[in-house]
């Protein structure tokens, strides 16, 4: 009996051998909607497991650092707006910065703090479209309406402040353009201790649910080996255990004279470096972000906001790369200039584009709804990408 | 079979019984624990949408959008058009000659060119603001208009000298 | 920091023409032979005194009319320091070793090099256009670069909505807008 069914086994083996099957390739996007823009990424699947992905950029791409090679510095500053539109205070910030530290430039103590403020302001807004589209790509999506209620009052704050939602041009070479009324800074606070509130109620909405957790949970594992050889940074580079942020590290602005932590990734749910810890890892940081912002309104006093900068900027001859903390990782500015009006080279360097080139590692093995996990939370912006 | 295929890896734990029915038991209760905040909204929280266009939202003071010049005001000094990030504004003057009376702004910059030429290809522009900061006379604003779309690309270049245009004075200086 | 790195590259290889370009304003820069290239990021990243292990980003810029240079940005995240290192590279045929095989991160950022000025790098698993399309002509951040006519049958620069009657007019006037922008 035993004999028999060897060789029936044996016969169905032979059978299959001859079958050939190959693998799958499908298109994810670039109109697909958990790719947070257009990233066309060409998976080659065997049946629900991935076997590669290869990411194509490109579809966004807008000539930025061309364009910056005709414009003059100041000129330059709505184009920085438009990399990063879901943070744009951020990146206005590391720039600003690159072309002061060029000009030697002192900037007064109240622009130092608005700046500062409007910097944490976008970086809560940026998380809070994090928490928001990452959930929709899990499947949920109230989260999405209560995160974005939160996040319309701070956008209202900088449309009074500096006069757009998303592109505001208004941290300047030297300063910032308006400046805060009383009114504008009792409302930061507010703002705070609503933030306070809803995040604790998103925590008990989301981070508990165990259908949360079973799709976050031990996916996508960016471990601190794969994080170091590709240059991550920012919340993945700290979802993977290492206690690193630029504003700590390697201070500017006022964060040396603030008081707070780094939240890092503990792997409590799986394995440390997976979605789960990248998610908590900025969670944690709004939290922290409003702890600053607090200190920034007992620190901030009365005086100018904007410093003597000459009318026509010339730049000295000369190079610089800085590199500040924005809302998805580091941001760094690297500018040439031959001391002219416009910057002979301006190369920017995106958290987005190191952490896209990072996809093909982890995507190996992963099943393709664990892989739309794993996109969101890396929390790319196709405009910073692509530039 | 004969083809590259991918392993999956199956992680070490072993699904038990006593695991599966906890997992139901935990996935149960805090789905509840999650109902029970959205539930709350229906009630308890009231709407923050508008009802757009029957209700309109007045936007804030220094609010950018649609871009403004007061013609009479303005002494074609091209500082807008020089400041301009992506080149949308198109200004062309020629000289006063003596025998014309003598012209003043409102702030008393007086007025040494006549412009013939003023218009700002709104398709182009990137409302960052940066004419607006740099005009000596003030009378290139922002106004907080924002129900401006058109059909065509082309009626979205203004030209400032025009009657209909300069009409919109009255409603938008305060 | 960088005064002591520079002796010890030195002490280390001896053969090879290393040289830094102090500034004072921004930062300084370490000018190595594109041919030693690799061997200097290697000892770079492998020696625990210097320890750079994070390439940060990978950028070209052109220097007509002989040289296109090559910056690479390196950070040491245990060290807490950085250091731009850069090759100068023929304009006709510009090449250099890939770096790929010591930071995997230098794949996009070399492919990115690549489509805007056209540098080979030796060894680069997958050298193709990354924000370009694969059939797009030139190098766009090269200063000498002019967008071509049409692109797969479409104008690049359609006449009727560059307002060129506008551009033409003002002209006349004080400001004087270059009608052949540049751009990629």
């Amino acid at each position: 009996m035993s004999h028999d069914n060897k060789t029936e086994q044996t016969v169905l083996v032979d059978e299959l051998e001859g079958l050939k099957t190959d693998l799958l390739t499908l298109n994810m996007g670039p109109q697909h909607p958990a790719t947070h823009g257009v990233l066309r990424i060409e998976i080659k699947t065997d049946s629900e497991i991935i076997a590669s992905a290869k990411p194509y950029l490109g579809y966004l791409h807008r000539c930025m650092e061309k364009h910056s090679e005709n414009l003059d510095y100041r000129g330059i500053i709505p184009f920085v707006d438009r990399m990063d539109y879901l943070a744009a205070m951020n990146q206005e910030l590391g720039y600003c910065i690159a072309v002061e530290k060029m000009l030697n430039l002192e900037i007064p103590r109240r622009a130092e703090v608005i700046r500062v403020i409007c910097a944490e302001l976008g970086r809560i807004a940026s998380h809070l479209m994090f928490f928001g589209t990452y959930l929709i790509d899990l499947g949920a999506f109230t989260p999405f309406l209560y995160a974005f209620n939160e996040r319309e009052k701070i956008l209202r704050l900088f449309e009074e402040v500096s006069g757009a939602r998303l592109l505001y041009n208004y941290i300047w070479i030297g300063g910032v353009w308006n400046d805060f009324t009383s009114e504008h800074l009792t409302r930061v606070g507010e703002i705070c201790d609503a933030l306070h509130q809803q995040l604790s109620q998103y925590e008990n909405l989301v981070t508990g649910n165990q259908i949360f957790l079973g799709r976050v949970s031990n996916v996508a594992v960016m471990n601190e080996e794969l994080c170091y050889a590709y240059g991550a940074t920012g919340p993945v580079l700290r979802g993977a255990g290492v206690k690193w942020d630029l504003r700590k590290n390697r201070p500017y602005s006022i964060y040396p004279e603030l008081d707070f932590d780094i939240p890092v990734g503990k792997g409590e749910m799986g394995t440390l470096g997976d979605c789960y810890d990248r998610y908590y890892v900025r969670m944690m940081e709004m939290r922290e972000s409003i702890k600053i912002l607090r200190q920034c309104l007992d620190l901030i006093e009365e005086g100018p906001i904007m410093a003597k900068v000459p009318k026509v900027l010339k730049l000295p001859p000369g190079e610089i790369y800085h590199r500040t903390e924005a809302a998805r990782g580091e941001l760094g500015i690297h500018l040439i200039s031959e001391g002219e009006k416009k910057p002979y080279r301006l190369k920017i360097k995106s958290p987005c584009f190191t952490h896209v080139s990072m996809l093909p590692a982890v995507a190996k093995g992963l099943m393709i709804a664990d892989f739309v996990a794993a996109v969101g939370s890396i929390d790319i912006v196709l405009g910073e990408v692509d530039r | 079979m004969s083809h590259d295929s991918v392993e999956w890896e199956e992680t070490d734990d072993v699904l038990t019984i006593r695991k599966y029915f906890s997992n139901i038991f935990k996935g149960f209760f805090s789905c509840l624990k999650g109902l029970s905040i959205t539930t709350r909204y229906i009630w308890a929280e009231k709407p923050v949408t508008i009802e757009y266009p029957e209700v309109k939202e007045i936007l804030p003071e220094r609010s950018r959008s649609r871009l403004f010049n007061d013609v009479d005001d303005c002494i074609s000094c091209t500082q807008c058009a020089l400041a301009c990030p992506v080149d949308c504004i198109y200004i062309d003057s020629e000289k006063r000659e003596e025998t014309e009376p003598q012209l003043k702004t409102s702030n008393g910059m007086p007025i040494k060119l006549n412009l013939t030429q003023f218009s700002i290809d709104t398709a182009l522009c990137c409302y960052c603001g940066l004419c607006t900061t740099v005009c000596p006379t003030e009378c290139l604003t922002h106004t907080t208009d924002y129900e401006y779309s058109q059909f065509t690309l082309a009626s979205m270049k203004y030209d400032y000298l025009d009657e209909d245009v300069k009409s919109w004075k009255s409603r938008l200086k305060k | 920091m960088f005064d002591e790195l520079l002796s010890d590259l030195k002490a280390k290889f001896p053969s090879v023409s290393i040289e830094l370009d102090k500034r004072e304003v921004g930062d300084s820069v370490l000018i190595v032979d594109a041919a030693s290239l690799f061997e200097v990021s290697q000892y770079l990243k492998e020696s625990t005194r210097w320890d750079f292990n994070v390439l940060q980003v990978i950028t070209g810029h052109d220097l007509p009319p002989d040289f296109i240079a090559v910056t690479y940005i390196l950070a040491s995240y245990r060290q807490n320091s950085e250091l731009l290192l850069r090759v100068k590279l023929g304009r006709q045929n510009p090449k250099v070793k890939s770096v790929v095989p010591l930071w995997p991160a230098a794949n996009f950022q070399e492919r990115e090099c690549y489509d805007m000025l056209g540098v080979q790098f030796e060894g680069h698993p997958d050298l193709r256009r990354i924000l370009c399309p694969e059939d797009w002509e030139g190098f766009p951040l090269r200063k000498d670069y002019k967008a071509a006519e049409s692109y797969n049958g479409m104008e690049i620069y359609p006449q009727e909505k560059l307002n060129l009657a506008d551009r033409q007019f003002g002209k006349k006037g004080q400001k004087s807008v270059e009608v052949t922008e540049t751009v990629e």
